[in-house]
């Protein structure tokens, strides 16, 4: 049964393009995807989390506000009885930070995992399939296809 | 019904008013002591003034920090290490989003915390008195950068305050910025600045507007971004504005963008109004850039020699560590530096690079497709045109996080590493256009052996962070 993942971009940030890429990758990977695009709130994220039943949240923040946007997420998720995997990724921090202490805060946060922007779309498509036990027949023949869009 | 004419004096001053309640400091915006004040500002401060008589391209950084005397302290590192030649301010994302309660939280935690936690300068809540002391303490001319949709009150303070150049506008500042604004609430809000800043114009206060030109920054087509620039140059012109920067973003092929660049002058001073001085503005790669920062600086080098061959009025310079978000003060002034050498090592030089007369001369009959479509979806009214563009997808951008563009179309490289249009959408281009694109497009499938598809897409928006320019097939590839 293929898995549902909520995709978007918190706060006010718009950033977009890295999600389009994220969100055609994962949908070849087999994944259901819901995007919900750039400027996001917390609420959408949760709404949408419930109303999809999803099985992974997926955050990303460009623009450095990250640690403002995402305060309090995961007590709100908790209060709405939502225990699954969070992912976050992107640039995470206002300027030229040490990542290894911005990932430890957002974990600390709560996030599953943290990514920085040099992440591949097969890395979280590879870890989504580990914290989700999706098997590896579930995953034959849902290999990332090159996606025609011309006709 | 939004029309492209110009607002009455009595309907700006009333949505002047009606904006006072937003923000407690808009109550300080006072216009006529606003007019005597900049009055008082020496010549070398006027933007247009410097923009305008300049003789080769001027420098330019981005530059942004929450705190008022840490933005000095980095516009004077700019000015003097970097030889920067025009100032910036970066406004902050909530500003840019108008919460500017969000922003205060903000900025009152970078003053506890000596953190910079805002990715800009909230100039809304530093108030009139806040960007006075800045424009003072500066050593030079200063712009308002942002990306607001709804930009009144910003214009509204930072007019006030002493600024004296505001980019964006009701197109660049909506579809690459946000997701749910609509464009006919954000061309009427882009009326009033620009007929506040023609009002200020009249009062001898030139303003100086400049249109965001590289959009979603994205391998936006030549034609695209400058249908787009002239459009809202229209749009700007009528509410009077005089002094008009007209921009176009680096796509990295150095034939494309020269022959754009010309194209770009070309169109506006053709399609603009006589009494509207015309400059442009060329931006350093505004896509992913290299981690390594010796990979970066080529990446900014390729931009200077790339504007010392088309001459632009003005250079919008990057750091070598864009890829890392904002850089230290140390990086952007190395960026500025790096540019300038190259412009100054190349500007003398006479050199003739085949190809770029016949780009920009189909750069420019796209562009005009472009631009006659609005006009004539608009029966004559460029506001109406515009609208009905986007809707239909005459008009569109690559990459669009908004929901008034269809969205549609899709960029790729061609074999050379131009910028061609692979999906078109409903894009006001002919047969015969669409088809010289494809015949590109389809050599560099041949080269790689596969198909056009999304992976190309996808593989070009990486290349130039992975060190190359065309996103060819990385396995198998030699």
């Amino acid at each position: 049964m293929p898995r549902t993942v909520i995709l978007g971009v918190i706060g006010s940030d718009a950033h977009v393009v890295g999600i389009t890429i994220l969100d055609q990758a994962l949908s070849a990977a087999g994944f259901d995807v819901v995007n919900l695009g750039v400027q996001t709130s917390q609420a959408e994220f949760v709404d949408a989390a419930k109303a999809h039943d999803a099985d992974a949240v997926l955050v990303s923040s460009l623009y450095g506000h990250a640690e403002q946007d995402c305060r309090g997420f995961h007590d709100r998720l908790a209060s709405d009885s939502l225990d699954l995997p969070t992912y976050i990724g992107g640039n995470l921090a206002v300027g030229q930070d040490d990542w290894d202490e911005t990932r430890r805060r957002f974990e600390r946060m709560g996030f599953t995992r943290v990514f920085d922007s040099e992440t591949e779309p097969q890395e979280a498509i590879d870890a989504l399939c580990l914290d989700l036990d999706v098997s590896a027949t579930e995953r034959e023949g849902s290999e990332p296809q090159s996606i025609r869009v011309t006709t | 019904m939004v029309r492209d004419e110009q607002l009455t004096e009595s309907e700006l001053g009333r949505i002047a008013e009606s904006l006072r309640d937003d923000w407690p400091t808009a109550q300080a915006v006072d216009f006529e002591e606003s007019v005597e004040y900049h009055g008082s500002l020496p010549d070398e401060k006027r933007f247009a003034h410097v923009l305008e008589s300049a003789d080769k391209p001027l420098l330019q950084p981005r530059a942004g920090v929450p705190r008022l005397d840490k933005q000095v302290e980095l516009l004077t590192h700019l000015w003097e290490e970097g030889g920067a030649d025009l100032l910036p301010t970066t406004i902050d994302s909530y500003t840019r989003d108008n919460e500017y309660a969000k922003a205060q939280e903000g900025l009152d935690e970078a003053r506890e915390s000596g953190e910079d936690t805002l990715n800009g300068f909230p100039a809304v809540n530093h108030g009139v008195d806040g960007c006075r002391e800045l424009v003072e303490r500066v050593p030079g001319p200063i712009e308002v950068r942002h990306g607001t949709p709804d930009a009144r009150l910003l214009a509204m303070v930072t007019f006030a305050g002493g600024f004296q150049s505001f980019e964006g506008g009701p197109i660049s500042y909506n579809i690459p910025y946000t997701k749910s604004r609509s464009l006919a609430e954000t061309i009427e809000h882009w009326q009033f600045v620009d007929r506040l800043t023609g009002l200020y114009t009249e009062f001898g206060v030139r303003i100086n507007r400049e249109p965001f030109g590289p959009l979603t920054g994205t391998l936006v087509p030549p034609s695209i971004a400058i249908a787009i620039g002239v459009v809202e140059g229209l749009l700007a012109a009528t509410q009077g504005v005089k002094s008009l920067t007209l921009g176009y973003g680096q796509v990295g092929n150095l034939v494309q963008d020269v022959a754009a660049l010309r194209a770009l002058r070309a169109l506006g001073e053709e399609y603009l109004p006589d009494d509207v001085t015309v400059t442009t503005v060329f931006h350093e790669w505004m896509g992913g850039f290299p981690p390594d920062e010796a990979r970066a600086n080529g990446v900014i080098s390729l931009g200077g020699a790339t504007a010392a061959f088309a001459r632009p009025d003005k250079v919008i310079t990057k750091s070598p560590q864009e890829f890392r978000g904002v850089p230290t003060m140390e990086a952007n002034a190395a960026g500025l530096r790096t540019t300038r050498q190259l412009i100054d090592m190349l500007i003398e030089q006479d050199v003739t690079i085949d190809g770029i007369d016949e780009e920009q001369a189909f750069i420019e009959r796209s562009a005009r497709s472009l631009l006659d479509s609005v006009v004539s979806l608009g029966d004559g009214d460029v506001a109406q045109g515009t609208l009905r563009a986007f809707e239909t997808g005459a008009l569109d951008v690559p990459f669009a996080p908004s929901q008034s563009a269809k969205g549609a179309v899709l960029p790729a490289r061609d074999d050379k590493g131009r910028v061609r249009i692979l999906e078109f959408g409903e894009l006001a281009l002919d047969d015969e256009i669409r088809e010289i694109h494809r015949t590109h497009l389809d050599a560099r499938a041949k080269t790689e052996g596969r198909a056009c598809s999304f992976r190309m897409v996808a593989d070009d928006v990486d290349a130039i962070s992975d060190g190359r320019l065309i996103g060819r097939p990385k396995e198998g590839w030699t």
